[in-house]
């Protein structure tokens, strides 16, 4: 019989020397034998059950640990699924039931992607076709590319799908609602193409459209582009606010939107300028035609939180074969018409044509020389005499300001004054001919006065009192010496705070006198509105003198006027002896006009006024001055 | 190459006895008890036996002899080498950390064209092992084998001593040059213990003491382990070693085992690094599994013996305290099984130790190890 192979040792330890067993030595060591094997079985209980313990310590970690990543899991903003090697749904939290409408009581654990997908209820309103696309594109995605997938669910919603490689051999999707941020990439490009006041297409979006006309072009097919203007805009948003100006402007959109064909398209470019453009027009003269009704609709009244509202509308007009569409050329084109119009007075519509370029450029290039000439002061001014009938003597001078351009010579102040006022060089000008002509007089003798004409715009600042006064004191000229002429439609606007200005203006000792009196309103509001020194009457009253009765009858009243209250009379334009007898006559208690002397350089001032003033004849000497 | 027993108490008569040889005999080695070692009588009478031999040996609780143990002889073994040759070389260490430098002591003074081993016996308790085996690499090429141990104490871990010639000392370090073109050493290491119990993190330890594992005392794992045998620690601890390793390379494990415990600071010293930060399992031995990678070092060693078509030789064990705690009398069986492997032309003698040194091995890990049985063989060939 073959022991154990303890046995075995213990026998042989055991083994006297006569071959026969030592049984106490024998029982020693099996007992021995015995109690190592319970210490070595008592051993491994004790450190299993300690084990044990240690692990459901481990187990309730786990657990709790657990429980924070699914906490932490189910509030994720993703979708998250975990697939194993099989391709078996492991893990998934509860967002990716909530995306993909899979209901929470039938768990999809253990079930692979494509019965998923086929089971979830935000594809179900898609067809066959395109349920079998948008679960094909996410099953093939690719694990190792990690580049994330876009797709749009047939209920609108846009997600992103993106998968990673897990080390067991499985994989992670993600997958997260990016509709919130499709929706906000449209509004931003919407943003982007459209006036946030109006929401009509912007210029990005017009050029777009022309873009499109001219890709989808068919022989033959003409377009037409209107470019608008608003006429008197711009005193809206100085008298009754930009609040007020905004409001408008959408109405005038609607009143656009409510007149074009759908096929056409109304931009707004900025400001008060719209354009629309006209598709398959028949005839050149049809867009005229709408030019007219746009013009018609915008001069009617607009009712604006109470305020009834009047403002014209100017409309530039190009007219292009589609195929021919240079989207910059024909946008130049109708803008330059548009100029045209507002040049040619404005509520008026113009078809651009090409002499219209060289025009436009012309002027264009014309008010860049001007803003240069301002900027250098490069006005020259000239003085005509204004003589006192009494005395005989030259009582002031009105300063003109003359511009000499290099090209074209002189340029009449008609024509580049306004253009000063239109592009806000108006303020600076004044203060420019202000100061020369101060400085000027300072060289006549102190009785002889010099007066300035003002535009109506130098008081849209409010600053001019200060101007004038800046400038009298730089020069140390006195105020008394100066006179400003303000014309009958400057009082006109009261809204400017004229009156105001004015009269602080004459708190510095300066005369105010009303230029061109009876061309206006000639009302006699106006006269009592504030006390001027002087009224100078219009030379187109002066001119028929001796031959219309009426304007004998309208200078006769404003004289006699005047003279009442106690206002100096001028008039202006005389030009023959009868005119001045006729006004000697009338008691006018002054004249200026070329019967005395045409507007002169300064240094001939100092001529006249000896020829007039060193020996005062009693008889005025009329002469004619040289051209 | 000739290896011979030494019957101890037949050469306290007369060294006559002996068989006549063709060559004198080189290297004595001697395992045996920290008392009988330290009394010097012993050395006196291997001295008179083999005056040109180099005399070298270590302390232990249990020696290795043939196909048994004992926790009481003391075993010697004579080797005479026909062409090869021995040298031998000793450095005394101040404390542990003076380890790495006597290491490289040792390798600098042993170098050389022809070395093909080198046995190393270290003091168990006042050397860091790891370091000792780090500063021997570092100064030999990679071919050299290195094989030994730590002396041992048994289960009192209170005095370890190495011998070298007529020193018997601890805080000793010798270790024995093997020379020549014939010379053919092979070596293997084996556990078998089984990771048990969650995976640990070391939070907390310097060099080779251990604080904390998870945030909490070492020392109070083990007790909690090793219940009514915590008494008996540090030698019970030994019941559980520690299996470490880098998380940074999960594949390179060490296992370490309790040389002392600190029960005011609630640590452990243990015979090589504990780095922190490395992930630590518990692990525990069956008798079976033990015994079985026993033998399966024992049939390794021996084809690798085989392939370099050697003759005779020696088996040198060396295994762990631990190992001889966990298996008590069943232990002779992990030494049976090597025996039947590598049958009688290759005498066994060795020890357990408090460390198995075990370095440049062709596989497996290189180093100090522990809990392991260790088989070095050493051969001539012709």
């Amino acid at each position: 019989m073959s022991y154990h192979p303890l046995l075995n040792r213990q026998l042989l330890k055991a083994k006297c020397d006569d071959e026969s067993i030592d049984v106490p030595t024998l029982l020693s060591l099996v007992s021995t034998a015995y109690q190592e094997k319970d210490i070595d079985r008592k051993r491994a209980d004790h450190a299993n059950r300690v084990m044990a313990d240690e692990l459901n310590v481990t187990l309730s970690e786990l657990a709790l640990q657990n429980m924070r990543f699914r906490a932490a899991m189910d509030n994720m903003y993703h979708g998250l699924s975990l697939f194993d090697e099989q391709g078996r749904l492991v893990v998934c939290n509860s967002r990716f039931l909530e995306i993909y409408g899979i209901d929470g009581e039938t768990s999809p654990i253990g079930l692979e992607l494509p019965e998923i997908l086929g089971r979830c209820n935000a594809l179900s309103r898609a067809n066959d076709l395109d349920k079998r696309l948008i679960i094909r594109e996410h099953i093939c995605l690719d694990r190792l590319d990690r580049t994330p997938i876009e797709q749009q669910w047939p209920d609108g919603r846009w997600v992103e799908l993106t998968r990673t490689s897990v080390a067991d051999g499985g994989f992670l999707d993600t997958i997260v609602d990016i509709t919130g941020a499709h929706q906000a990439s449209d509004k931003i490009a919407h943003l982007a193409r459209h006036d946030h006041l109006t929401d009509l297409p912007n210029r990005v979006l017009l050029r777009e459209r022309l873009l499109e006309i001219y890709r989808n072009r068919r022989r033959q097919q003409k377009c037409a582009i209107l470019f608008l203007d608003l006429d008197g805009f711009k005193a809206v948003n100085d008298t009754l606010g930009h609040a007020i100006g905004d409001l408008l402007l959408v109405e005038v959109s609607r009143r656009l939107l409510s007149i074009v064909r759908e096929m056409d398209v109304v931009a707004r470019l900025g400001g008060d300028e719209f354009a629309i453009v006209m598709q398959h027009i028949r005839s050149r003269s049809s867009p005229q035609r709408f030019a007219r009704r746009v013009i018609n609709l915008l001069n009617r009244p607009f009712t604006i939180e109470g305020y009834k509202i009047h403002v014209g509308a100017s409309v530039g007009i190009d007219i292009i074969d589609a195929s021919e569409m240079d989207a910059d050329q024909i946008l130049r084109n109708a803008d330059i018409a548009l100029y045209q119009a507002k040049a040619d007075g404005k509520n008026t519509a113009r078809l651009y044509d090409p002499a219209m370029h060289a025009a436009v450029t012309a002027r264009r290039q014309l008010e860049v020389d001007l803003s240069n000439a301002v900027l250098f002061k490069q006005f020259e001014v000239f003085y005509q005499p204004q003589i006192d009938l009494e005395a005989g003597t030259v009582s002031g001078f009105e300063a003109l300001a003359r511009w000499r351009h290099s090209g074209r010579g002189m340029i009449s102040p008609t024509e580049f004054i306004p253009m000063c006022e239109e592009n806000g060089l108006i303020e600076e000008l004044g203060a420019q001919i202000l100061e020369v002509a101060c400085k000027d007089a300072m060289a006549w003798p102190a009785c002889v006065t010099v007066s300035v004409n003002l535009s109506p715009v130098q008081f849209k600042s409010g600053n001019l009192p200060t101007i004038v006064k800046d400038v009298l004191e730089k020069i140390g000229f006195p105020g008394s010496r100066l006179e400003l002429e303000i014309t009958e439609s400057a009082i006109f606007d009261r809204s400017s705070g004229i009156i105001s200005q004015l009269s602080e203006i004459r708190k510095l000792g300066i005369r105010v006198s009303l230029d061109d009196f009876g061309t206006g309103y000639s009302s006699l509001s106006h006269i009592r509105s504030f006390p001027f020194d002087r009224i100078k009457i219009d030379q187109s009253f002066v001119r028929e003198l001796g031959a219309d009765a009426e304007s004998l009858a309208i200078v006769r009243a404003v004289v006699g006027l005047c003279e009442n209250l106690g206002i100096q009379s001028t008039a202006e334009g005389v030009e023959t002896h009868k005119q001045l007898d006729v006004l000697q006559h009338e008691q006018c208690r002054s004249v200026q006009g070329y019967l005395f002397s045409e507007p002169v350089t300064m240094s001939e001032t100092m001529k006249i006024i000896s020829e007039f003033n060193t020996d005062p004849p009693k008889q005025i000497s009329i002469r004619r001055r040289a051209a | 190459m000739w290896v011979e027993r030494v019957n101890l108490s037949d050469i306290a008569g007369s060294a006559s006895i002996l068989r006549p040889r063709s060559s004198p005999a080189q290297l004595v080695m001697t395992f045996g008890p920290t008392r009988s070692l330290r009394s010097g009588e012993i050395t006196r009478l291997l001295r008179t036996s083999f005056p040109e031999a180099i005399l070298f040996g270590c302390s232990t609780g249990t020696t290795v002899e043939s196909r048994s143990l004992s926790d009481t002889n003391t075993v010697a073994v004579a080797i005479g080498f026909e062409t090869s040759w021995a040298r031998v070389a000793i450095e005394r260490i101040a404390d542990m950390s003076d380890s790495y430098r006597a290491g490289q002591a040792i390798g600098l003074e042993l170098g050389g064209e022809l070395l093909v081993g080198v046995l190393v016996l270290s003091d168990g308790l006042a050397v860091n092992g790891s370091a000792l085996v780090n500063g021997l690499k570092n100064t030999l090429p990679e071919h050299v084998k290195i094989s030994g141990g730590l002396a041992g104490d048994g289960a009192q871990f209170a005095d370890t001593l190495v011998t070298v010639g007529d020193l018997a000392e601890s805080g000793l370090i010798a270790a024995v040059g093997l020379y020549g073109p014939s010379l053919r050493m092979t070596h293997e290491a084996a556990g078998g213990w089984d990771e048990f119990g969650p995976v640990r993190i070391i939070t907390r330890s310097d060099d080779s003491i251990l604080y904390e594992l998870d945030g909490k005392p070492a020392l109070d794992l083990y007790e909690t382990y090793l219940g009514d045998e915590a008494a008996a620690l540090p030698a019970s601890a030994l019941l559980y070693p520690l299996k470490i390793w880098d998380p940074a390379s999960p594949d390179d494990e060490v296992v370490r085992t309790v040389l002392s415990v600190d029960h005011a600071r609630r640590s452990m010293k243990f015979a090589g690094d504990i780095p922190q930060g490395w992930k630590a399992r518990l692990m525990r031995g069956s008798f079976e599994r033990l015994i079985d990678s026993a033998a399966e070092a024992a049939d390794c060693a021996k084809s690798q013996m085989e392939n370099q078509s050697s003759y005779d030789g020696l088996c040198l064990i060396v295994s762990c305290v631990g190992r001889r705690l966990l298996m008590g009398q069943q232990t002779e069986e992990e030494i049976d099984v090597v025996y039947s492997s590598i049958g009688g032309s290759f005498p066994i003698v060795g020890f357990y130790s408090y460390g198995e040194i075990l370095a440049n091995s062709k596989t497996g890990p290189s180093g100090l190890h522990n809990q392991t049985i260790t088989l070095t063989m050493i051969s001539e060939v012709a």
